[in-house]
Protein backbone atom coordinates (compact mmCIF):
# COMPACT_ATOMS: atom_id res chain seq x y z
CA UNK A 1 0.00 0.00 0.00
CA UNK A 2 2.83 2.35 0.94
CA UNK A 3 4.49 1.56 -2.38
CA UNK A 4 1.30 2.38 -4.30
CA UNK A 5 0.98 5.69 -2.46
CA UNK A 6 4.65 6.45 -3.20
CA UNK A 7 4.18 5.66 -6.90
CA UNK A 8 1.18 8.00 -7.13
CA UNK A 9 3.44 10.91 -6.31
CA UNK A 10 6.27 10.25 -8.76
CA UNK A 11 6.53 11.04 -12.44
CA UNK A 12 5.24 7.96 -14.32
CA UNK A 13 8.34 7.97 -16.54
CA UNK A 14 10.95 7.99 -13.82
CA UNK A 15 9.95 4.59 -12.44
CA UNK A 16 11.12 2.98 -15.66
CA UNK A 17 14.64 4.48 -15.54
CA UNK A 18 16.05 1.79 -13.28
CA UNK A 19 14.38 -0.94 -15.38
CA UNK A 20 15.97 0.47 -18.51
CA UNK A 21 19.39 0.51 -16.88
CA UNK A 22 19.11 -3.16 -15.98
CA UNK A 23 17.63 -4.19 -19.35
CA UNK A 24 20.28 -2.21 -21.22
CA UNK A 25 22.92 -4.00 -19.12
CA UNK A 26 21.54 -7.42 -20.09
CA UNK A 27 21.26 -6.42 -23.74
CA UNK A 28 24.84 -5.14 -23.64
CA UNK A 29 26.11 -8.51 -22.43
CA UNK A 30 24.02 -10.29 -25.07
CA UNK A 31 25.34 -7.94 -27.73
CA UNK A 32 28.91 -8.64 -26.64
CA UNK A 33 28.48 -12.39 -26.99
CA UNK A 34 26.62 -12.04 -30.29
CA UNK A 35 29.42 -9.87 -31.69
CA UNK A 36 31.96 -12.43 -30.52
CA UNK A 37 29.96 -15.20 -32.24
CA UNK A 38 29.77 -13.19 -35.49
CA UNK A 39 33.53 -12.63 -35.36
CA UNK A 40 34.18 -16.35 -34.88
CA UNK A 41 31.81 -17.18 -37.74
CA UNK A 42 33.39 -14.53 -39.96
CA UNK A 43 36.85 -15.90 -39.14
CA UNK A 44 35.92 -19.41 -40.27
CA UNK A 45 34.01 -18.14 -43.33
CA UNK A 46 37.07 -16.15 -44.31
CA UNK A 47 39.04 -19.33 -43.96
CA UNK A 48 36.56 -21.11 -46.27
CA UNK A 49 36.91 -18.39 -48.90
CA UNK A 50 40.69 -18.75 -48.85
CA UNK A 51 40.33 -22.44 -49.33
CA UNK A 52 37.87 -22.22 -52.23
CA UNK A 53 40.28 -20.94 -54.91
CA UNK A 54 42.64 -23.70 -53.90
CA UNK A 55 39.99 -26.31 -54.40
CA UNK A 56 39.06 -24.73 -57.78
CA UNK A 57 42.69 -24.90 -58.80
CA UNK A 58 42.78 -28.51 -57.77
CA UNK A 59 39.90 -29.19 -60.16
CA UNK B 1 -11.21 37.09 -31.60
CA UNK B 2 -12.11 34.09 -33.75
CA UNK B 3 -14.51 31.44 -32.48
CA UNK B 4 -12.03 29.21 -30.59
CA UNK B 5 -12.84 25.78 -29.13
CA UNK B 6 -10.17 23.90 -27.15
CA UNK B 7 -9.93 20.19 -28.03
CA UNK B 8 -11.01 18.20 -24.94
CA UNK B 9 -8.21 15.61 -25.42
CA UNK B 10 -5.42 18.17 -25.69
CA UNK B 11 -4.85 19.16 -22.07
CA UNK B 12 -2.00 16.98 -20.77
CA UNK B 13 1.03 18.57 -22.40
CA UNK B 14 1.83 22.16 -21.35
CA UNK B 15 3.87 22.56 -24.57
CA UNK B 16 0.74 23.48 -26.52
CA UNK B 17 -2.73 22.35 -27.46
CA UNK B 18 -5.12 21.62 -30.30
CA UNK B 19 -8.10 23.85 -30.93
CA UNK B 20 -10.60 24.63 -33.64
CA UNK B 21 -11.20 28.09 -34.95
CA UNK B 22 -14.21 28.59 -37.21
CA UNK B 23 -14.35 24.82 -37.68
CA UNK B 24 -10.69 24.49 -38.77
CA UNK B 25 -8.15 22.55 -36.69
CA UNK B 26 -5.03 24.29 -35.38
CA UNK B 27 -2.25 23.49 -32.93
CA UNK B 28 -0.81 26.16 -30.68
CA UNK B 29 2.86 25.99 -29.67
CA UNK B 30 3.41 27.62 -26.29
CA UNK B 31 6.45 29.70 -25.34
CA UNK B 32 7.57 26.95 -22.96
CA UNK B 33 8.12 24.65 -25.99
CA UNK B 34 9.93 27.33 -28.04
CA UNK B 35 13.43 25.78 -27.89
CA UNK B 36 12.27 22.28 -28.73
CA UNK B 37 10.04 23.48 -31.57
CA UNK B 38 12.87 25.54 -33.06
CA UNK B 39 15.20 22.53 -32.74
CA UNK B 40 12.64 20.30 -34.49
CA UNK B 41 12.86 22.59 -37.52
CA UNK B 42 16.54 23.60 -37.39
CA UNK B 43 17.80 20.01 -36.88
CA UNK B 44 16.07 18.95 -40.11
CA UNK B 45 14.01 16.39 -38.18
CA UNK B 46 10.65 17.84 -39.20
CA UNK B 47 11.76 17.93 -42.85
CA UNK B 48 13.01 14.33 -42.82
CA UNK B 49 9.96 12.91 -41.00
CA UNK B 50 7.43 14.77 -43.12
CA UNK B 51 9.20 13.89 -46.38
CA UNK B 52 9.12 10.23 -45.39
CA UNK B 53 5.40 10.68 -44.55
CA UNK B 54 6.06 9.63 -40.95
CA UNK B 55 4.78 12.93 -39.51
CA UNK B 56 1.86 15.15 -40.55
CA UNK B 57 2.91 18.31 -42.32
CA UNK B 58 1.84 21.74 -41.11
CA UNK B 59 1.85 25.37 -42.15
CA UNK B 60 2.74 28.10 -39.69
CA UNK B 61 0.05 30.75 -39.22
CA UNK B 62 1.39 34.09 -38.03
CA UNK B 63 -1.69 34.95 -35.97
CA UNK B 64 -2.32 34.39 -32.24
CA UNK B 65 -5.82 32.99 -32.74
CA UNK B 66 -6.34 32.12 -29.06
CA UNK B 67 -5.09 35.52 -27.81
CA UNK B 68 -3.22 33.77 -24.97
CA UNK B 69 -0.01 35.10 -23.42
CA UNK B 70 1.68 31.70 -23.72
CA UNK B 71 1.42 31.83 -27.53
CA UNK B 72 4.55 31.21 -29.57
CA UNK B 73 3.31 29.75 -32.88
CA UNK B 74 0.08 28.62 -34.49
CA UNK B 75 0.27 25.58 -36.74
CA UNK B 76 -2.28 24.53 -39.31
CA UNK B 77 -1.78 20.74 -39.65
CA UNK B 78 -2.48 18.60 -42.69
CA UNK B 79 -6.14 17.53 -42.80
CA UNK B 80 -6.91 13.94 -41.82
CA UNK B 81 -10.19 12.59 -43.18
CA UNK B 82 -11.01 10.44 -40.16
CA UNK B 83 -9.75 10.13 -36.58
CA UNK B 84 -9.61 6.55 -35.34
CA UNK B 85 -8.53 5.24 -31.94
CA UNK B 86 -6.25 2.33 -30.95
CA UNK B 87 -9.20 0.37 -29.57
CA UNK B 88 -10.65 0.34 -33.10
CA UNK B 89 -7.48 -0.89 -34.80
CA UNK B 90 -6.78 -4.46 -35.75
CA UNK B 91 -3.61 -6.23 -34.60
CA UNK B 92 -1.53 -5.25 -37.64
CA UNK B 93 -2.61 -1.62 -37.43
CA UNK B 94 -1.43 -1.46 -33.81
CA UNK B 95 1.76 -3.29 -34.76
CA UNK B 96 2.50 -0.86 -37.63
CA UNK B 97 1.78 2.10 -35.33
CA UNK B 98 4.25 0.66 -32.78
CA UNK B 99 6.95 0.15 -35.41
CA UNK B 100 6.41 3.68 -36.73
CA UNK B 101 6.83 5.10 -33.22
CA UNK B 102 10.16 3.27 -32.85
CA UNK B 103 11.28 4.37 -36.32
CA UNK B 104 10.44 8.01 -35.49
CA UNK B 105 12.32 7.63 -32.21
CA UNK B 106 15.48 6.36 -33.95
CA UNK B 107 15.44 9.09 -36.59
CA UNK B 108 14.88 11.69 -33.85
CA UNK B 109 17.92 10.45 -31.90
CA UNK B 110 20.13 10.91 -34.95
CA UNK B 111 18.96 14.53 -35.11
CA UNK B 112 19.51 15.20 -31.40
CA UNK B 113 15.90 14.82 -30.30
CA UNK B 114 13.80 12.17 -28.56
CA UNK B 115 10.11 11.28 -28.17
CA UNK B 116 8.86 12.44 -24.78
CA UNK B 117 5.72 10.31 -25.02
CA UNK B 118 4.77 7.15 -26.88
CA UNK B 119 1.03 6.72 -26.91
CA UNK B 120 -0.85 5.23 -29.87
CA UNK B 121 -3.19 8.23 -29.69
CA UNK B 122 -0.30 10.13 -31.34
CA UNK B 123 -0.72 7.99 -34.45
CA UNK B 124 -3.42 8.02 -37.13
CA UNK B 125 -3.87 6.15 -40.41
CA UNK B 126 -3.67 7.74 -43.83
CA UNK B 127 -3.63 5.71 -47.07
CA UNK B 128 -3.15 2.43 -45.22
CA UNK B 129 -0.08 3.75 -43.40
CA UNK B 130 0.36 4.97 -39.85
CA UNK B 131 1.36 8.61 -39.50
CA UNK B 132 2.58 10.44 -36.41
CA UNK B 133 0.36 13.43 -35.61
CA UNK B 134 1.78 15.04 -32.47
CA UNK B 135 4.28 17.66 -33.59
CA UNK B 136 4.95 18.63 -29.96
CA UNK B 137 6.10 15.15 -28.86
CA UNK B 138 9.76 15.86 -29.57
CA UNK B 139 12.27 17.22 -27.10
CA UNK B 140 16.03 17.73 -26.92
CA UNK B 141 17.86 14.45 -26.36
CA UNK B 142 20.02 14.37 -23.24
CA UNK B 143 22.34 11.50 -24.06
CA UNK B 144 22.98 10.45 -20.48
CA UNK B 145 19.28 9.77 -19.80
CA UNK B 146 17.13 6.73 -20.59
CA UNK B 147 13.86 7.03 -22.54
CA UNK B 148 11.17 8.75 -20.49
CA UNK B 149 8.41 7.15 -22.59
CA UNK B 150 9.74 3.56 -22.39
CA UNK B 151 7.14 2.31 -19.92
CA UNK B 152 4.32 4.04 -21.77
CA UNK B 153 5.47 2.42 -25.02
CA UNK B 154 5.48 -1.03 -23.42
CA UNK B 155 2.08 -0.61 -21.79
CA UNK B 156 0.35 0.92 -24.82
CA UNK B 157 1.94 -1.07 -27.66
CA UNK B 158 4.08 -4.03 -26.67
CA UNK B 159 1.89 -5.58 -23.96
CA UNK B 160 -1.44 -5.57 -25.88
CA UNK B 161 0.35 -7.02 -28.93
CA UNK B 162 1.93 -9.76 -26.80
CA UNK B 163 -1.42 -10.67 -25.25
CA UNK B 164 -3.03 -10.93 -28.68
CA UNK B 165 -0.09 -12.98 -30.03
CA UNK B 166 0.10 -15.45 -27.16
CA UNK B 167 -3.45 -15.49 -25.82
CA UNK B 168 -5.61 -14.21 -28.71
CA UNK B 169 -7.11 -11.56 -26.43
CA UNK B 170 -8.56 -8.82 -28.68
CA UNK B 171 -6.41 -5.70 -28.43
CA UNK B 172 -9.55 -3.61 -29.08
CA UNK B 173 -11.32 -4.81 -25.95
CA UNK B 174 -8.19 -4.46 -23.81
CA UNK B 175 -7.44 -0.93 -24.97
CA UNK B 176 -11.03 0.25 -24.53
CA UNK B 177 -10.62 -0.39 -20.81
CA UNK B 178 -6.90 0.32 -20.41
CA UNK B 179 -6.77 3.70 -22.17
CA UNK B 180 -3.36 4.47 -20.68
CA UNK B 181 -1.99 1.02 -21.49
CA UNK B 182 -1.91 -2.38 -19.79
CA UNK B 183 0.31 -2.56 -16.68
CA UNK B 184 3.29 -4.94 -16.69
CA UNK B 185 1.81 -6.74 -13.69
CA UNK B 186 -1.41 -7.62 -15.54
CA UNK B 187 0.51 -8.64 -18.66
CA UNK B 188 2.88 -10.87 -16.69
CA UNK B 189 -0.07 -12.66 -15.09
CA UNK B 190 -1.80 -13.28 -18.41
CA UNK B 191 1.14 -14.37 -20.56
CA UNK B 192 1.89 -18.12 -20.79
CA UNK B 193 5.07 -19.57 -19.26
CA UNK B 194 6.48 -20.41 -22.70
CA UNK B 195 6.80 -16.67 -23.41
CA UNK B 196 9.57 -16.64 -20.77
CA UNK B 197 11.75 -18.48 -23.26
CA UNK B 198 11.96 -15.29 -25.31
CA UNK B 199 14.74 -13.19 -23.76
CA UNK B 200 13.19 -9.90 -24.91
CA UNK B 201 9.84 -10.73 -23.29
CA UNK B 202 11.62 -11.88 -20.17
CA UNK B 203 13.30 -8.49 -19.94
CA UNK B 204 10.54 -6.12 -21.05
CA UNK B 205 7.66 -7.80 -19.23
CA UNK B 206 8.79 -10.02 -16.39
CA UNK B 207 11.90 -8.14 -15.33
CA UNK B 208 10.11 -4.81 -15.64
CA UNK B 209 7.29 -6.16 -13.51
CA UNK B 210 9.55 -7.48 -10.77
CA UNK B 211 11.75 -4.36 -10.68
CA UNK B 212 8.71 -2.06 -10.61
CA UNK B 213 7.19 -4.07 -7.77
CA UNK B 214 10.30 -4.13 -5.58
CA UNK B 215 12.30 -1.00 -6.34
CA UNK B 216 11.66 2.26 -4.59
CA UNK B 217 10.79 5.17 -6.85
CA UNK B 218 13.97 6.35 -8.51
CA UNK B 219 15.11 9.91 -8.72
CA UNK B 220 15.61 10.36 -12.46
CA UNK B 221 18.21 13.09 -11.92
CA UNK B 222 20.52 10.59 -10.25
CA UNK B 223 20.57 8.26 -13.25
CA UNK B 224 23.28 9.40 -15.57
CA UNK B 225 24.83 6.07 -16.53
CA UNK B 226 23.10 5.79 -19.88
CA UNK B 227 24.22 6.47 -23.43
CA UNK B 228 22.88 6.42 -27.02
CA UNK B 229 24.24 2.90 -27.68
CA UNK B 230 22.32 1.50 -24.71
CA UNK B 231 19.16 3.29 -25.79
CA UNK B 232 19.52 2.08 -29.38
CA UNK B 233 19.92 -1.53 -28.16
CA UNK B 234 16.78 -1.10 -26.06
CA UNK B 235 14.83 0.20 -29.06
CA UNK B 236 16.23 -2.51 -31.37
CA UNK B 237 15.15 -5.12 -28.84
CA UNK B 238 11.60 -3.70 -28.73
CA UNK B 239 11.52 -3.50 -32.53
CA UNK B 240 12.71 -7.06 -33.05
CA UNK B 241 10.20 -8.40 -30.48
CA UNK B 242 7.30 -6.59 -32.15
CA UNK B 243 8.34 -7.57 -35.69
CA UNK B 244 8.12 -11.24 -34.74
CA UNK B 245 4.60 -11.01 -33.32
CA UNK B 246 1.89 -12.50 -35.52
CA UNK B 247 -1.88 -12.32 -35.63
CA UNK B 248 -3.24 -15.85 -35.51
CA UNK B 249 -6.01 -16.42 -38.02
CA UNK B 250 -6.72 -20.05 -37.26
CA UNK B 251 -9.60 -19.31 -34.89
CA UNK B 252 -12.90 -19.70 -36.69
CA UNK B 253 -15.07 -16.58 -36.66
CA UNK B 254 -18.46 -15.58 -38.02
CA UNK B 255 -17.19 -14.31 -41.36
CA UNK B 256 -14.35 -16.73 -42.09
CA UNK B 257 -14.97 -18.08 -45.56
CA UNK B 258 -18.45 -16.54 -45.52
CA UNK B 259 -18.61 -16.05 -49.25
CA UNK B 260 -16.58 -19.13 -50.10
CA UNK B 261 -19.03 -21.36 -48.29
CA UNK B 262 -22.19 -19.84 -49.75
CA UNK B 263 -23.58 -21.92 -52.60
CA UNK B 264 -24.83 -18.75 -54.26
CA UNK B 265 -21.47 -17.06 -53.79
CA UNK B 266 -19.94 -16.01 -57.12
CA UNK B 267 -23.10 -15.63 -59.16
CA UNK B 268 -24.86 -13.82 -56.31
CA UNK B 269 -21.87 -11.53 -55.79
CA UNK B 270 -21.62 -10.64 -59.49
CA UNK B 271 -25.29 -9.68 -59.69
CA UNK B 272 -25.15 -7.71 -56.47
CA UNK B 273 -22.00 -5.94 -57.66
CA UNK B 274 -23.71 -4.98 -60.92
CA UNK B 275 -26.64 -3.30 -59.11
CA UNK B 276 -24.32 -1.79 -56.51
CA UNK B 277 -22.15 -0.14 -59.17
CA UNK B 278 -25.27 1.38 -60.75
CA UNK B 279 -26.26 2.83 -57.36
CA UNK B 280 -22.90 4.39 -56.50
CA UNK B 281 -21.72 5.84 -59.81
CA UNK B 282 -23.17 9.32 -59.10
CA UNK B 283 -22.61 9.51 -55.32
CA UNK B 284 -21.81 12.83 -53.68
CA UNK B 285 -19.41 13.57 -50.81
CA UNK B 286 -15.87 12.62 -49.93
CA UNK B 287 -16.53 10.13 -47.14
CA UNK B 288 -18.37 6.83 -47.09
CA UNK B 289 -18.77 4.15 -44.48
CA UNK B 290 -19.25 0.44 -45.12
CA UNK B 291 -20.95 -1.05 -42.08
CA UNK B 292 -20.45 -4.78 -41.63
CA UNK B 293 -17.84 -4.79 -44.40
CA UNK B 294 -16.88 -8.48 -43.99
CA UNK B 295 -13.90 -9.07 -46.35
CA UNK B 296 -14.22 -5.56 -47.80
CA UNK B 297 -15.35 -6.68 -51.28
CA UNK B 298 -17.80 -3.76 -51.56
CA UNK B 299 -15.55 -1.30 -49.67
CA UNK B 300 -12.98 -1.78 -52.43
CA UNK B 301 -15.59 -1.04 -55.12
CA UNK B 302 -16.77 2.00 -53.16
CA UNK B 303 -13.17 3.19 -52.90
CA UNK B 304 -13.05 3.45 -56.70
CA UNK B 305 -15.60 6.27 -56.50
CA UNK B 306 -15.17 7.89 -53.06
CA UNK B 307 -11.87 9.36 -51.76
CA UNK B 308 -12.24 8.13 -48.15
CA UNK B 309 -13.89 4.86 -47.21
CA UNK B 310 -14.18 3.63 -43.63
CA UNK B 311 -14.78 -0.12 -43.53
CA UNK B 312 -16.03 -1.45 -40.20
CA UNK B 313 -16.85 -4.88 -38.88
CA UNK B 314 -16.90 -6.42 -35.40
CA UNK B 315 -14.78 -9.35 -36.62
CA UNK B 316 -11.14 -8.42 -36.00
CA UNK B 317 -9.90 -11.26 -38.26
CA UNK B 318 -11.75 -9.82 -41.27
CA UNK B 319 -10.48 -6.32 -40.51
CA UNK B 320 -6.91 -7.53 -40.09
CA UNK B 321 -7.07 -9.34 -43.41
CA UNK B 322 -8.56 -6.30 -45.14
CA UNK B 323 -5.90 -4.00 -43.66
CA UNK B 324 -3.00 -6.17 -44.81
CA UNK B 325 -4.64 -6.46 -48.23
CA UNK B 326 -5.26 -2.68 -48.46
CA UNK B 327 -1.55 -2.04 -47.89
CA UNK B 328 -0.78 -3.85 -51.13
CA UNK B 329 -3.62 -2.31 -53.16
CA UNK B 330 -3.10 0.52 -55.60
CA UNK B 331 -6.15 2.25 -54.11
CA UNK B 332 -5.29 2.71 -50.45
CA UNK B 333 -8.17 4.98 -49.46
CA UNK B 334 -9.85 2.39 -47.21
CA UNK B 335 -9.51 2.56 -43.44
CA UNK B 336 -10.53 -0.80 -41.92
CA UNK B 337 -11.66 -0.60 -38.28
CA UNK B 338 -12.95 -3.08 -35.71
CA UNK B 339 -16.28 -1.68 -34.54
CA UNK B 340 -19.31 -3.56 -33.32
CA UNK B 341 -22.33 -1.49 -34.35
CA UNK B 342 -24.39 -2.99 -31.55
CA UNK B 343 -21.79 -1.76 -29.05
CA UNK B 344 -19.77 0.97 -30.79
CA UNK B 345 -16.80 2.84 -29.26
CA UNK B 346 -18.15 5.10 -26.49
CA UNK B 347 -17.10 8.62 -25.47
CA UNK B 348 -14.31 7.99 -23.00
CA UNK B 349 -11.63 9.75 -21.02
CA UNK B 350 -11.73 12.84 -18.85
CA UNK B 351 -15.20 14.35 -18.54
CA UNK B 352 -16.51 11.84 -21.15
CA UNK B 353 -15.08 14.15 -23.78
CA UNK B 354 -11.47 13.15 -24.41
CA UNK B 355 -12.22 10.54 -27.07
CA UNK B 356 -15.35 10.99 -29.15
CA UNK B 357 -17.79 8.16 -29.66
CA UNK B 358 -17.75 6.33 -32.97
CA UNK B 359 -21.09 7.83 -33.99
CA UNK B 360 -19.81 11.38 -33.49
CA UNK B 361 -16.88 10.70 -35.82
CA UNK B 362 -18.40 8.35 -38.36
CA UNK B 363 -21.17 10.51 -39.84
CA UNK B 364 -20.64 10.20 -43.59
CA UNK B 365 -22.27 11.36 -46.80
CA UNK B 366 -22.80 7.73 -47.76
CA UNK B 367 -23.41 4.65 -45.67
CA UNK B 368 -23.71 1.12 -47.03
CA UNK B 369 -24.98 -1.90 -45.14
CA UNK B 370 -25.02 -5.06 -47.21
CA UNK B 371 -26.02 -8.41 -45.73
CA UNK B 372 -26.32 -6.83 -42.30
CA UNK B 373 -29.91 -6.11 -41.35
CA UNK B 374 -30.86 -9.73 -40.58
CA UNK B 375 -27.97 -9.93 -38.11
CA UNK B 376 -29.11 -6.79 -36.30
CA UNK B 377 -32.82 -7.64 -36.22
CA UNK B 378 -32.83 -11.43 -35.97
CA UNK B 379 -29.61 -12.14 -34.03
CA UNK B 380 -29.32 -9.04 -31.87
CA UNK B 381 -33.05 -8.41 -31.48
CA UNK B 382 -32.80 -4.76 -32.46
CA UNK B 383 -36.17 -3.52 -33.81
CA UNK B 384 -36.16 -2.32 -37.46
CA UNK B 385 -37.07 1.15 -36.15
CA UNK B 386 -33.85 1.18 -34.06
CA UNK B 387 -31.77 0.15 -37.06
CA UNK B 388 -33.37 2.87 -39.23
CA UNK B 389 -32.67 5.53 -36.58
CA UNK B 390 -29.03 4.38 -36.30
CA UNK B 391 -28.48 4.71 -40.07
CA UNK B 392 -30.21 8.11 -40.08
CA UNK B 393 -27.69 9.23 -37.43
CA UNK B 394 -24.73 7.98 -39.49
CA UNK B 395 -25.74 9.29 -42.92
CA UNK B 396 -25.95 12.82 -44.25
CA UNK B 397 -26.94 11.92 -47.81
CA UNK B 398 -27.29 8.38 -49.17
CA UNK B 399 -27.88 4.94 -47.68
CA UNK B 400 -27.46 1.76 -49.68
CA UNK B 401 -28.93 -1.14 -47.76
CA UNK B 402 -29.75 -4.75 -48.52
CA UNK B 403 -32.88 -6.31 -47.08
CA UNK B 404 -32.50 -10.03 -46.35
CA UNK B 405 -35.95 -11.67 -46.03
CA UNK B 406 -36.92 -14.26 -43.44
CA UNK B 407 -36.96 -17.13 -45.95
CA UNK B 408 -33.35 -16.45 -47.01
CA UNK B 409 -30.88 -19.27 -46.34
CA UNK B 410 -28.77 -17.07 -44.02
CA UNK B 411 -31.76 -15.60 -42.16
CA UNK B 412 -33.09 -19.12 -41.58
CA UNK B 413 -29.76 -20.09 -40.00
CA UNK B 414 -30.05 -17.19 -37.58
CA UNK B 415 -33.56 -18.07 -36.38
CA UNK B 416 -33.06 -21.85 -36.34
CA UNK B 417 -32.68 -21.92 -32.56
CA UNK B 418 -34.61 -18.77 -31.72
CA UNK B 419 -38.15 -18.49 -30.51
CA UNK B 420 -38.36 -14.74 -30.08
CA UNK B 421 -37.47 -11.95 -32.47
CA UNK B 422 -39.18 -8.75 -33.55
CA UNK B 423 -42.04 -9.25 -36.01
CA UNK B 424 -43.23 -8.36 -38.54
CA UNK B 425 -39.89 -8.74 -40.34
CA UNK B 426 -40.64 -8.26 -44.03
CA UNK B 427 -39.81 -5.83 -46.83
CA UNK B 428 -43.12 -3.92 -46.50
CA UNK B 429 -42.52 -3.19 -42.82
CA UNK B 430 -38.85 -2.44 -43.56
CA UNK B 431 -39.78 0.16 -46.20
CA UNK B 432 -42.49 1.70 -44.03
CA UNK B 433 -40.14 2.15 -41.09
CA UNK B 434 -37.15 3.41 -43.11
CA UNK B 435 -39.36 5.92 -44.97
CA UNK B 436 -39.70 7.83 -41.70
CA UNK B 437 -36.08 8.98 -42.18
CA UNK B 438 -35.28 8.20 -45.83
CA UNK B 439 -36.85 8.56 -49.28
CA UNK B 440 -36.44 5.36 -51.29
CA UNK B 441 -34.85 6.27 -54.62
CA UNK B 442 -34.15 2.85 -56.09
CA UNK B 443 -34.95 -0.74 -55.27
CA UNK B 444 -33.86 -3.92 -57.08
CA UNK B 445 -34.25 -7.59 -56.26
CA UNK B 446 -30.96 -9.45 -56.61
CA UNK B 447 -31.68 -12.08 -59.31
CA UNK B 448 -31.85 -15.65 -58.03
CA UNK B 449 -32.63 -14.49 -54.49
CA UNK B 450 -35.37 -12.57 -52.69
CA UNK B 451 -32.91 -10.09 -51.26
CA UNK B 452 -33.60 -6.46 -52.15
CA UNK B 453 -31.00 -3.73 -52.61
CA UNK B 454 -32.22 -0.21 -51.83
CA UNK B 455 -30.78 3.20 -52.45
CA UNK B 456 -32.28 5.81 -50.15
CA UNK B 457 -31.72 9.51 -49.56
CA UNK B 458 -32.03 11.04 -46.13
CA UNK B 459 -34.99 13.35 -45.62
CA UNK B 460 -33.97 16.86 -44.61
Amino acid sequence: MLLIINLLYVDPGSGSYLVQLIIAGFLGVLFYFKSLWWKIKAFFKKGDKNQKPNSDEAN
Amino acid sequence: MADVLYHPASYKDPSGFVFTSNGKIFRQVNKSYREDYDLLLSSGLYKELSEKKFLVTHQEVSENLTQTNEWYKTLSPEHLPFISYPYEWCFDELKDAALLTLKVMKISMKRGMILKDATPFNVQFLHARPIFIDTLSFEKYEISKPWIAYRQFCECFLFPLLLEHYRQIDTQKLLTVYLEGIPAQTTAKLLPRKSLLNINILLHVFLQNSVAATAAPTNSRRITDFNPNKLLRLIDSLESTIRHLRFKTTVRTTWNNYYEETILSQEYLNKKEHIFREYIKDLQGSKAIDIGCNDGFFSKILAEYIPNVIAVDFDSQCINRLYTETKSLLNKNILPLCVDLTNPSPSVGFNHAERESFRERAKSATAIALGLIHHLVLSKNIPISGVAKMFADLTTDTLIIEFVPLNDEKAQLLIANKTKYHVPYDSTTFELVFEKYFAIEKRATIPGTERILYRMRIKS
